[in-house]
């Protein structure tokens, strides 16, 4: 009943939610002093050339007369047009959802199924050498500039060992796009030569994303176990004499994960926020890349629709975890 | 699901990835296959709406003009047309079209074409529309027959011809076909081509870039060594470009490189690095009309100030030349014997003393990513502050800084940038940075001098080269001693190339990105 | 590691080789590789590296340090009268707050610098405004939980008015988390103030700032490497620092929120 009162609640104050962002940021990005038209325009472009283009996309109008025909647009589904690439943003994000979805899919994967793991074993082997390093790797996690770490690994591995691409996302063309996701049309295609190509582009991005992510992760679980293995009814279970292999399995892990389950929002944040610095350095032809570059070709619709999406995104994946959290968590 | 199984899930998943990572990229071409590794993205393939020197290949490769700009120093050539002629008055220029040229869809390249496409630059206006939109009215340009064209100029205008090249013809029977809501094919014509040009497109992608194969039926014709594909391919970080040379994947990258990178690609067996004086040359703009930078003992102060040879024989060991005028040192019209300005603290400081008015803290503009105009801003700075002159440096995006030189209240005091080639004609560099009918437009340092402005005006009309030349050279000298802006150097083009490719040529329009004239050993 | 880091950025002019690196320039010694003279090597400029991020520290603490404030003083009286009050203003204050927090900080951070354009000040202005709503949810949070203290409700019901209930009680209750909030968001913070430098967006050339040196440093790779590591080491460190800093005060001030290692 409680969740279902939270999860009508939370519906409720999505729409006020999107439309206070919007507002946010339309302001944000309407007061910058840059001129796209002027911009797109190009170096020759006459005055009276630039004046017109900006009656063409409606530039000249007052502030409020665009922002509110820019919230008919959205409701009508209508994202606007990039001043930039004049594609309509719509079709922008969606040709690079693909991009960026595959690569923090590979940063979810890699950083729970080496995250988990060693969170457990740290807790179990607590204050051991183990732990001890294990915990030195979750604070540099934490503590490490993104955009440094993926520098260090071109430097490494890509410009020094020259064993992985510098950065991109593939070699010329790529397979045929049917998902989008280079790996599955790779294979659908069954171009094992582009799928290698492109798991090899793959690698840089994905260590670099998922290093901080695995990092809370690691923290979560080592303390989620060590709560679960301090509690009564383990210690009670214990005593019955069962196997502590067993016991872990069984009833601290699930305790525990439930616990990093209702964390994945914030592991979320740390990818998305993530995204848009790992994506400016391996020129990773996703949507990070795309919000930073509207922002710097002050690119306003650009900029909105992204953030409109982002934090759509963001509302519904902290939706989901408080659900799920309402589920397997009574109490809460 | 149990966890074991989510487990075990995993373990094969992280698997698959681990055999990924070993995974190595794979690189086999046709043996006559050019792929060119570009810093800007081809947004757009449409001849008509660009006009900037990063994205020229699209243009130059799959589209004709009358004229065209070849070598170095760029000399205008006949292309479509075999012949032009101008009238006494300098208003009408008629162009006979050469016979058998074709689009490549085999339809023949004809004068109405001709018109279409010049009709289309004027009714978008956008790319090189400023170049046309003061000498043409919509409407004026006539086809007597299939192989004449009739542009009737306004007013006389003496680089009208210099500007010719810039209209790439268009098979306009095509796109009138492809026309949606009266936009020229304009939707159409951005992912697709209707040229008569060397290569035709075969395949293209906004975020990737172009391939195009020979056109066979081009009418220069094909001698018997050429490049039977091309591809240019988006690359924007430099390293990657630097690498995919050294390793083979490209063939050949623009010719604007850090000096360092050209340094290790010029040490690297597989590489030959062409090296050509361009004409582009970097300069500070210094806002003229802004008080105190009306006072020319001030501005003479700013350029004593810089040190020139710090920055073009340490910071760019020795890249570039020095180019002390506003125009270029390897066309007609510059000044050989003006000397320009020295980096002498003691002269900045005399001239300083006799500026009247009090100094205020001055902002120097810099480019965000270009990393030249920011080490030429600091270094400036550095030299204003050994003579008392406080600064600070402003470093913005283009589209800022684009938006900030058109509003004489929002212009920074000095800004840094290069000055490139659209058209190779003195009136491209001095003759719009300083003509007074461009102030708040290309001219951005709003300097308007009535000496010089007559001078520039003549020159725009003034048929005879010689003549013209002689204007131009008077007011460079001109605006010099007057230091209107901060010149600095004229770029040299390094372009590096794989050993085999062969016959490169180089022109500063364009930037030796025409492929015809290429083949690969 | 905290107080070293205070200690260098004060004293940065003693403590550097070449104390005047930050606008002097060398150029016939640019990229030079690290040696005893000059222990990180020179940059493009041909200034000593060391010596510029010695002052970098002192950009990167000024920024952290006032953004944080001001996210403290904004946050922590919106997250204060919110919590107490429950009535239409504490929801729409909690909205507001959560509009903010519904997109990744560094995306409107970038927005807000780039509208303001490039300067210390910016950053600071921009870092203030993404980062308040984090401890107007905290506060908010514990208000909550400390208004349902047996002593809070007593001198509530001893007529109290609202305000000295606020400072009196309920702030000294919550104080410890908003300290190690603080403390850990200063990480949080300097990291991100990095990665606006990065993008160009920080104070600008000739700075020292330490985001900038390294998207600076790019441009002459692989060969300047010491160009890019030094001040990504520099930036490591301090926001280690900061993070264990604010480690070990949770352990110390709070262990009841030892489990919620929100960040």
């Amino acid at each position: 009943m409680r969740t279902l009162v939270l999860v009508i609640n939370r519906l409720l104050w999505f729409v006020p939610t999107l439309v206070g962002l919007m507002i946010i940021t339309f302001t944000i990005s309407h007061i910058i002093p840059a001129d796209p038209v002027a911009f797109f325009a190009g170096e020759n472009a006459t005055n009276e050339q630039i004046e017109e283009l900006r009656a063409r996309y409606g530039f000249d109008k007052p502030l409020h007369i665009q922002l509110i025909n820019y919230l008919i647009g959205v409701t009508q589904g209508d994202l606007g047009v990039s001043i930039y690439t004049q594609r309509p943003i719509s079709e922008d994000l969606l040709s690079r959802l693909p991009a960026t979805m595959e690569l923090t899919f590979m940063a979810v994967l890699l950083s729970t199924v080496v995250g988990i793991p060693l969170g457990v074993i740290a807790a179990v082997y607590r204050n051991t050498m183990f732990d001890h390093v294990l915990r030195v790797i979750t604070v540099s996690g934490l503590a490490i500039a993104s955009f440094w770490l993926a520098i260090l690994f071109q430097l490494l591995f890509a410009m020094e060992l020259q064993i992985t691409p510098l950065q991109g996302r593939i070699d010329g063309w790529g397979p045929e796009v049917i998902t989008g996701f280079f790996l599955i049309d790779s294979i659908i295609a069954g171009d094992l030569d582009s799928f290698t190509n492109a798991a090899a582009h793959l690698v840089l991005p994905t260590l670099t994303l998922a290093f901080p992510a695995m990092a809370t992760i690691m923290r979560f679980t080592r303390a989620g176990v060590l709560d679960a293995i301090n509690s009564n009814y383990v210690l009670y279970e214990q005593a019955m004499g069962f196997p502590s292999r067993i016991i872990i399995w069984k009833y601290v892990l699930r305790n525990a994960l439930i616990g990093t389950v209702t964390q994945i929002g914030l592991v979320f944040g740390i990818l998305i926020a993530g995204t848009v610095v790992v994506e400016a350095v391996y020129d990773w032809p996703g949507l990070g890349l795309y919000a930073v570059e509207a922002i710097l070709n002050s690119d306003y619709n650009a900029i909105m629709g992204f953030t409109l999406i982002t934090g759509a995104f963001f509302i519904i994946i902290n939706l989901i975890v408080d659900i799920i959290q309402g589920v397997i968590d009574p109490r809460n | 699901m149990s966890f074991i199984t989510v487990f075990r899930t995993f373990a094969v998943l992280l698997a698959i990835f681990a055999i990924s990572m070993t995974g190595t990229p794979t690189k086999s071409f046709a043996k006559s296959k050019f792929v060119f590794a570009n810093s800007s993205p081809y947004d757009t393939l449409d001849p008509h709406v660009i006009y900037d020197v990063g994205r020229v290949a699209s243009r130059l490769n799959m589209y004709d003009g009358l004229m065209r700009w070849l070598d170095n120093p760029p000399k205008l050539t006949p292309w479509l047309a075999e012949s032009y002629d101008i009238s006494s008055d300098g208003k009408k220029y008629t162009f006979k079209l050469r016979k058998g040229s074709t689009f490549h869809d085999g339809s023949p390249v004809e004068a109405k074409d001709v018109v279409y496409s010049i009709e289309r630059i004027l009714a978008l206006k956008k790319g090189a529309f400023s170049l046309f939109s003061k000498s043409l009215d919509p409407g004026s340009t006539k086809a007597p027959d299939a192989h004449t064209v009739v542009f009737n100029l306004k007013k006389p205008s003496s680089i009208f011809l210099a500007t010719v090249p810039a209209i790439h013809v268009v098979n306009s029977d095509l796109l009138k076909s492809k026309e949606v809501n009266g936009d020229w094919g304009g939707v159409w014509l951005s992912k697709n081509e209707a040229g008569s040009g060397s290569f035709e497109l075969t395949r293209y992608d906004p975020a990737i870039g172009f391939q195009a194969k020979r056109y066979a039926n081009h009418f220069m014709g094909w001698g018997d060594k050429y490049l039977d594909e091309i591809e240019f391919r988006t690359v924007k970080e430099i390293n990657s470009r630097v690498l995919g040379l050294m390793n083979g994947d490209f063939h050949g990258t623009d010719g604007y490189l850090p000096q360092d990178q050209v340094k290790r690609l010029a040490a690297d067996d597989n590489m030959n690095v062409m090296e050509e004086e361009s004409m582009r040359i970097f300069y500070s703009i210094i806002h003229n009309g802004r008080k105190p930078f009306d006072d020319v003992n001030l501005r003479k102060a700013l350029s004593y100030a810089f040190d020139y040879d710090s920055f073009i024989n340490n910071i760019l060991s020795g890249s570039v030349a020095r180019n002390p005028v506003p125009v270029p040192n390897n066309i007609w019209g510059n000044p050989k014997d003006e000397k320009g300005y020295t980096f002498d603290l003691e002269k900045a400081k005399e001239y300083l003393a006799k500026v009247k008015q009090p100094i205020p803290e001055i902002t120097i503009g810099a480019l965000t990513g270009y990393g030249q105009t920011e080490q030429a801003a600091a270094l400036l700075q550095n030299g204003l502050s050994k003579i008392g002159v406080k600064s600070k440096i402003v470093s913005e995006p283009w589209s800022v800084a684009s938006k900030k030189m058109r509003d004489e209240q929002q212009m920074y005091d000095l800004l840094w940038l290069w000055r490139s080639t659209y058209y190779a004609d003195p009136n491209n560099w001095i003759g719009e940075m300083y003509a007074c009918d461009q102030v708040g437009a290309r001219n951005n340092s709003w300097y308007c001098d009535p000496e010089v402005d007559k001078l520039l005006m003549e020159a725009r009309v003034e048929p005879d080269q010689a003549k013209r030349a002689a204007n131009y050279k008077k007011a460079a000298k001109m605006v010099t001693d007057d230091a209107g802006g901060i010149f600095v150097y004229n770029t040299k083009w390094f372009g590096p190339y794989n050993k085999k490719v062969k016959g490169v040529r180089f022109s500063p329009i364009g930037n030796a990105q025409e492929m015809r004239w290429v083949h690969m050993e | 590691m905290i107080l070293g880091l205070i200690i260098v950025a004060i004293a940065a002019p003693v403590l550097a080789p070449y104390p005047d690196d930050v606008t002097e320039f060398h150029p016939a010694e640019r990229l030079m590789g690290p040696s005893v003279q000059h222990f990180f090597g020179t940059d493009r400029m041909g200034s000593d590296i060391f010596s510029r991020m010695l002052f970098g520290a002192r950009i990167t603490i000024t920024i952290a340090v006032i953004a944080i404030g001001v996210s403290v003083l904004i946050g922590v009286p919106i997250g204060l009268l919110a919590g107490y009050y429950r009535n239409w203003v504490s929801d729409a204050l909690m909205r507001v707050s959560d509009i903010f927090l519904a997109v990744p900080q560094i995306i409107l951070a970038i927005a807000i610098a780039q509208t303001l354009g490039a300067s210390i000040e910016n950053v600071i202005l921009a870092l203030s405004a993404t980062y308040w709503p984090f401890w107007a949810r905290l506060v908010y949070a514990e208000t909550r939980s400390a208004l349902n203290e047996a002593y809070v409700e007593a001198s509530i019901a001893l007529g109290a008015k609202p305000l000295r209930v606020m400072v009196m009680h309920v702030l000294p209750n919550i104080s410890s988390s908003i300290i190690v909030r603080t403390t850990i968001g200063m990480g949080g913070t300097i990291l991100t103030a990095a990665a606006l430098g990065f993008l160009g967006l920080g104070p600008p050339a000739p700075s020292p700032e330490w985001g900038r040196t390294i998207a600076e440093s790019r441009e002459f790779l692989p060969e300047a490497w010491w160009y890019a590591t030094a001040p990504g080491i520099a930036i490591f460190l301090v926001v280690m620092g900061f993070n264990l800093l604010g480690d070990g005060l949770r352990d110390v001030l709070d262990p009841r929120t030892r489990r919620s290692t929100s960040d």
